[in-house]
């Protein structure tokens, strides 16, 4: 059926329309059906009537055809049927096909028309939506609007009550970073108490409110460090302060002598220091003419934290903070540095440092209540000043130069002026100086140590030998000496003296002047001047110019001459102690009131160095003799003496001789010395030979060639070899030879028995010992005579002499005995 | 006792002032020098031990002040001296044309057989040189002596000279000897009997 509906070619958009169309077919089948039936067709016609309207009755319609079994009729009918109905359907269908094209074509216009007018909504409705959406937008911002408006008023407000709050905040901050401390502290106050209250009901109150305690801290703690770095620049510059203070002191100083010398008060021209600190200070440093030591430094910081603490409550741990660190900085400042004693810098910066310290404090004291007391400072004044002693007086105990002990003297002089212009008490460091004194007199004999060994070295010692009259004045000029016979004589001259004593003379004026420059500006009095000079005088020569005599006696190259001219120039230097004792008087301005210095030794300033030269004369004499002595070259056994003495003693009398001819200039006390201990030297030596050890026996003949040798040194003796010295002085030393030499020789045992042990006998002298160590020798010779056992007379000699010897055993064991008992 | 030396020899030294007598000792007996000019006071000697062919030989150098003051002290030491040592100094013409000065005292006051020997000292001043070496050879070979040019400063020919003078005296010493006491005589003459030979000097008139 459908494919007899060609209208779907041309149409159609929707399903609808179909729907319609074959329902309205459908109803026209209805309509069609009974029209199609012919009323001919009897059973068969019933049949499929009954088919067509019932579905349900097929089967009893197929039975009731089956049962009649003309289905081929039925099925024949039926197809008669279908073609019927085929036949009015083809013609139905002819007859409406011009409507239903007609109705399609109008459909198609319908829906055309349809079409259209459905845009024509659409786009109105597009049209309707834009203009509406602007409007909307604009209504909601027109809300948003008017809820801002009412936020930014009710913010007016609140910012209005809470702005006081933030500026002064804002304040405090700004004096806090500008270290303005104190209105800090002031602003943080008000802040409290004025304008935190009235925000209460914000959260930045409460935080405001718990920063406070912590602002406040901050504030303790900045202005702590402020006092902090002022403490380390007070540190760093009290040198400073203490130079321009020392400086101001000294010269103030000069200014008085100015004033005393002139009469009229002379402005000082103080030259502007340079400026340690900021152009600030500098600037009112310029302003003011004359600015004090402290006013170098801003004190401020100190004052402000003081303020502070003060207002906070907290003055006493500020002043035992501040106590503290300045008494750590005072150890600090009173530990000298190292190696002070190298240079005087070192001393300045020290005692600069010290005095920077102590003005500091007294500015403090005189500047602030509560902070230092009087007391307190007095008493860390006390305990510093001891420390400054024995530091300056430790590290001036290395110091070995002399100018720069004078330096440190002025250096004290000046801290103890300054000082005691601040008011300490200074006198503990008068005893410093006399200390230092003490050790400048020692340092300068050191050095003149020097000196004159430099120039002893250098001296050779001979008599000045002057060949024109310039020559002659430059000695006198340098010397005070005074002889008419020289003066007169004439040109070449020789002065008795050596180059030494103008030297030597020359040299204790310096060291007099060097002397004399410490006790400048010491204050002390004429008196103590001039008694310190002698003083150091008199220790000079004897002591230091003695030792360094005596040092060179041990110069081996030293001839006798030599020495016997150093013992002459010492004389003449003793006599110029007078010019000495002159000059220093001339030189202090004291009036000549004895000799102090002589008195303090007279005579006796070079007595030390001359004995101990008249020592090395004998010394060097004996080492002479000692030449000869040991040339000694003795035939023990002798059997005769050769009638001469040995060649070795005459040799050694004949140089003896020569001596005291050659060296006229000797002075006779000397000589006298000299002379006396060679004698007593060859006597020794001579009664040394027998009794020595290596000497196993001596026979008679041995004996008489000693004996002759004896006489010889005792014709020497008595041949008065230097005038002056009394009968039997030299004599006298070979007694106890001569002695022991006749008692063998003369074989008087009786007499020596008889007269042993009393005073004023032939053998006084001789030691039982001493013969019995000779007896043995002698005996010891005699066993080597072959005859001497046979003769009856030798036989009763050797028997003697046993008996001697048994005596004197005896007499040796008893004076032992009573040596003993004593 | 045990003798420490063999031999002693007295040797003397003469010559003008300022020659370096003194100098020339002290480099022998110290090996030192002494700048310093220090003019001997009349006599002075030093002692050196020296060994010469196993023998030790004291010698005994007496140094005698050139000045003419002290002429009468130094003279009387002539007699001993057993050998002599003119010096003079080669930079001083002088003290050179007065060795003969010096060789007339010694023929005067000394023994007739004294060795003697010629000493221009002071040879390291070459440039101040006033006496030619050869001056020195010719006078040295007039007087039939020996001749050395020294110098004490720098020690040359110093030790030289001395041990030159010893060994002569010492040999002469020995050939007196062997002519006094022929070796086969039985009597053993000590070595140290030569000090002994020369005339007792200077010696006093002595009892016995």
């Amino acid at each position: 059926m459908s494919t007899s509906t060609p209208i779907n070619a041309q149409d159609v958009t929707s399903s609808a329309h179909y729907d319609l169309l074959i329902q309205e077919i459908e109803s026209v089948d209805d309509y069609l059906g009974p029209t199609f039936s012919s009323g001919t067709q009897t059973k068969f016609d019933h049949l499929i009537k009954e088919l067509e309207a019932t579905n349900t009755g097929i089967s009893s319609v197929i039975r009731a055809i089956y049962d009649g079994g003309e289905h081929d009729q039925f099925m024949e009918h039926l197809d008669n049927n279908i073609k019927n109905h085929d036949k009015d359907i083809e013609r139905m269908c002819n007859f409406h096909y011009q409507g239903f094209i007609d109705s399609i074509r109008e459909l198609q216009q319908v829906k055309a028309q349809a079409m259209h007018l459905k845009s024509e909504v659409i786009d109105l409705n597009d049209a309707l939506q834009n203009s509406a959406s602007n409007v909307l937008s604009k209504g909601e911002d027109l809300v948003e609007a008017r809820r801002v408006e009412n936020n930014i008023q009710v913010t007016i407000e609140k910012l209005t009550q809470c702005l006081p709050v933030f500026s002064t905040y804002a304040k405090l901050q700004k004096q806090m970073k500008d270290k303005r401390f104190y209105p800090a502290l002031k602003t943080l106050e008000q802040l409290e108490h004025t304008h935190l209250p009235c925000v209460s009901n914000y959260r930045f109150f409460q935080q405001m409110k718990d920063n406070i305690p912590k602002l406040r801290e901050n504030i303790k703690v900045a202005s702590m460090s402020d006092l902090k770095d002022f403490l380390e620049n007070i540190r760093k510059f009290s040198s400073r302060i203490g130079e321009v203070a020392m400086k101001h002191t000294a010269e103030q100083l000069n200014s008085d002598a100015i004033m005393i010398g002139k009469k009229t008060k002379k402005k000082r021209q103080a030259p502007a220091p340079p400026n340690p600190f900021t152009g600030q200070i500098s600037s009112s440093f310029d302003e003011e003419d004359d600015p004090s030591a402290q006013h170098l430094i801003d004190f401020s910081p100190v004052y402000r934290c003081l303020h502070i603490y003060t207002v906070l409550g907290a003055q006493d741990e500020f002043q035992n903070y501040y106590r503290k660190q300045r008494q750590e900085q005072a150890r600090l400042v009173l530990q000298p540095p190292p190696n002070m004693h190298e240079n005087i810098a070192s001393y300045k910066s020290y005692v600069h440092s010290v005095v920077g310290f102590f003005v500091v404090e007294d500015h403090v004291l005189n500047t602030t209540e509560n902070l230092i007391s009087r007391a307190y400072l007095d008493q860390h004044w006390e305990s510093a000043l001891g420390k400054i002693s024995n530091a300056l007086r430790t590290q001036s105990a290395y110091c070995t130069d002399a100018t720069l002990l004078l330096h440190i003297k002025d250096l004290i002089m000046l801290f103890i002026t300054t000082l005691r212009n601040y008011g300490y008490s200074v006198n503990q460091l008068f005893d410093l100086l006399h200390e230092l004194g003490d050790h400048y007199n020692e340092v300068l004999m050191q050095r003149w140590v020097q000196v004159f060994r430099e120039l002893l070295e250098e001296e050779s010692f001979i008599p000045i030998h002057v060949e024109t009259r310039d020559e002659y004045d430059d000695v006198v000029e340098t010397f005070p000496f005074v002889d008419e016979t020289l003066e007169s004589s004439s040109f070449p001259k020789k002065f008795p003296f050596s180059q030494m004593v103008p030297n030597v003379y020359q040299q204790v004026k310096e060291f007099i002047y060097a002397c004399l420059k410490f006790s400048e500006d010491l204050n002390l009095s004429q008196s103590e001047v001039d008694d310190m000079m002698r003083k150091s005088t008199n220790l000079l020569l004897t002591r230091t110019f003695s030792g360094c005599l005596s040092s060179l006696f041990h110069k081996p190259s030293l001839a006798l001459n030599q020495i016997i001219q150093i013992i002459i120039d010492t004389r003449y230097l003793e006599d110029a102690t007078v010019y000495l004792e002159q000059f220093v008087s001339n030189i202090t301005g004291s009036m000549v009131e004895g000799q102090v210095l002589g008195s303090r030794g007279e005579g006796h300033l070079f007595r030390v160095a001359r004995d101990e030269a008249e020592r090395q004369i004998c010394e060097k004499l004996k080492a002479k003799l000692d030449n000869f002595l040991e040339l000694e070259n003795y035939d023990w056994l002798l059997v005769e003496p050769r009638g001469h003495a040995s060649s070795f003693i005459t040799d050694l009398i004949a140089f003896l001789q020569s001596i005291f001819q050659s060296f006229t200039n000797i002075p006779s006390s000397v000589a006298k010395e000299v002379c006396k201990s060679a004698c007593e030297h060859i006597a020794k030596s001579l009664l040394g030979f027998m009794l020595s050890d290596d000497v196993k026996q001596i026979s008679m003949g041995a004996l008489q060639q000693i004996n002759l040798d004896t006489i010889q040194c005792e014709q020497f003796a008595a041949s008065d070899p230097v005038p002056g010295l009394g009968e039997g002085v030299l004599l006298h030393y070979f007694a106890h030879l001569r002695q022991v030499l006749d008692l063998l020789m003369a074989w008087d045992w009786p007499t020596y028995f008889h007269d042993y042990g009393q005073e004023d006998t032939k053998y006084q002298y001789v030691n039982p010992n001493t013969a019995i160590i000779l007896l043995e020798k002698l005996r010891e010779a005699d066993k080597k005579s072959v005859f001497s056992a046979l003769k009856k007379s030798e036989r009763d000699k050797k028997k003697l002499l046993e008996t001697v010897l048994k005596q004197l055993r005896q007499l040796a064991v008893t004076a032992a005995t009573a040596g003993n008992g004593n | 006792m045990a003798k420490s030396y063999d031999y002693l020899f007295k040797l003397l030294l003469i010559g003008d002032s300022g020659v370096g007598k003194t100098c020339v000792l002290f480099r022998f007996s110290e090996d030192a020098f002494n700048t310093t000019f220090i003019s001997t006071i009349g006599i002075d000697f030093k002692i050196r031990t020296i060994e010469l062919e196993g023998k030790k030989i004291k010698l005994q150098i007496w140094d005698t002040a050139g000045q003419e003051r002290f002429r009468t002290i130094t003279t009387a030491y002539y007699r001993g001296a057993m050998g002599i040592m003119l010096v003079y100094d080669i930079t001083n013409e002088k003290s050179f044309d007065n060795i003969k000065n010096w060789i007339r005292n010694i023929e005067e006051n000394a023994s007739a057989n004294v060795e003697k020997m010629l000493l221009g000292n002071k040879c390291e001043l070459e440039d101040k040189r006033q006496v030619s070496r050869e001056r020195g050879e010719q006078l040295a070979i007039e007087y039939g002596i020996k001749f050395m040019e020294t110098s004490a400063k720098n020690s040359i020919n110093v030790e030289d000279a001395f041990f030159t003078l010893a060994r002569d005296i010492k040999a002469q010493t020995e050939k007196k000897l062997e002519a006094s006491n022929p070796p086969k005589g039985g009597l053993q003459v000590k070595p140290s009997e030569p000090n002994r030979k020369p005339p007792s000097w200077l010696s006093k008139c002595s009892i016995l």
